[in-house]
């Protein structure tokens, strides 16, 4: 109660504060959310991506 | 007094005693208002209505003065609400619509209940915000140039192939791209010209970012003669060869246009 309580008083009481609130988590939820895809995508194809199997064939000069 | 209330009283007698001059019956002591007996003969009914009378608004015998009047109305009178009704007349209910009552199920503290629907709420606004977000600038990628574009943007030349006092020309971006090593006399005599007497006044180090190497794009700018010098002398020319974007890379091995 205390915990739904605070939360009330901080985010949701004044429209601004909900509306930056809103704002900085869409930025934040897009960043992680990108990050998240992009590493579950890397390891659902590990080894099949070219900066996988780039040591193969290119050497480092 | 007395013997009159006494008189008064109801007693058993023949309804017609004798006919006034009207032609009414005479009875004075009738009394139409009497009630069944109160006896077990009414089965527990309580005091009701004679069954054998006929309901007052059929007409019936009335009592005027000391005569006896009997009416039949042969057109029963509208029946008039003299007093307002509501729809019923049981006791009135504070939820006329008759919605369930969910007063069982309601939490006695919507302090949470609250929190939780302004989250949903915000959620809500943060998923959407984000989605839009990532349309629009999808949207913007599409016009952007795409990798194989970029790569074609860009030439590299290996800079140690041209010997000083040399010309290399490379296509750049379809054009020609003129790359001059140019030997200390030329750097010297560049810079000693009195520039600001040319048509398009440009010092020689605004031109080159190192003095040994002339970048220079090789369209004459009037568009009608393949040029020898980068700066404009004489002629037709209005301004001076263009100098593209470059820079050097790999500690001055190479040269990288675009």
């Amino acid at each position: 109660m205390a915990l739904s309580n605070s939360l009330y008083n901080t985010f949701f009481k004044r429209n601004s504060v909900f509306v930056t609130t809103v704002f900085m988590g869409a930025f934040a939820f897009g960043i992680g959310f990108d990050t998240g895809v992009t590493k579950f995508y890397d390891s659902w194809n590990k080894g099949k991506q070219w900066k996988d199997i780039r040591h193969k064939y290119v050497e480092e000069s | 007094m007395a013997s009159f209330q006494v008189v008064k009283k109801a007693v058993s007698l023949g309804p017609t005693v004798r006919a006034l001059p009207s032609g009414i019956p005479h009875a004075p002591l009738l009394n139409l208002a009497v009630r069944a007996p109160h006896d077990a003969h009414a089965h527990g009914h309580g005091v009701q209505p004679r069954s054998d009378v006929a309901p007052r608004w059929a007409g019936g015998a009335s009592q005027v003065g000391s005569g006896l009047v009997s009416k039949t109305f042969s057109t029963i009178p509208p029946t008039i609400n003299h007093q307002q009704r509501l729809m019923h007349t049981s006791v009135s209910l504070k939820n006329a619509n008759e919605t369930p009552d969910f007063s069982a199920y309601r939490h006695s503290n919507t302090d949470s209940n609250r929190a939780l629907s302004y989250f949903m709420v915000g959620s809500m606004g943060v998923i959407s915000a984000s989605a839009a977000k990532s349309s629009i600038s999808e949207f913007l990628q599409t016009m952007a140039a795409s990798a194989d574009v970029l790569a074609l943007a860009k030439v590299e030349v290996e800079l140690a192939s041209i010997p000083e006092g040399k010309n290399v020309i490379i296509k750049w971006r379809g054009k020609p791209v003129f790359i001059r090593h140019r030997t200390q006399d030329e750097i010297n005599e560049a810079r000693t010209t009195d520039w600001k007497g040319l048509r398009d006044p440009e010092s020689d180090d605004a031109r080159v970012k190192k003095p040994e190497w002339l970048v220079m794009l090789g369209v004459c700018t009037h568009l009608g003669c393949v040029p020898i010098a980068g700066r404009i002398r004489k002629g037709p020319a209005p301004l001076n060869l263009e100098v593209p974007q470059y820079e050097f890379s790999e500690g001055d091995e190479k040269l990288v246009i675009g």
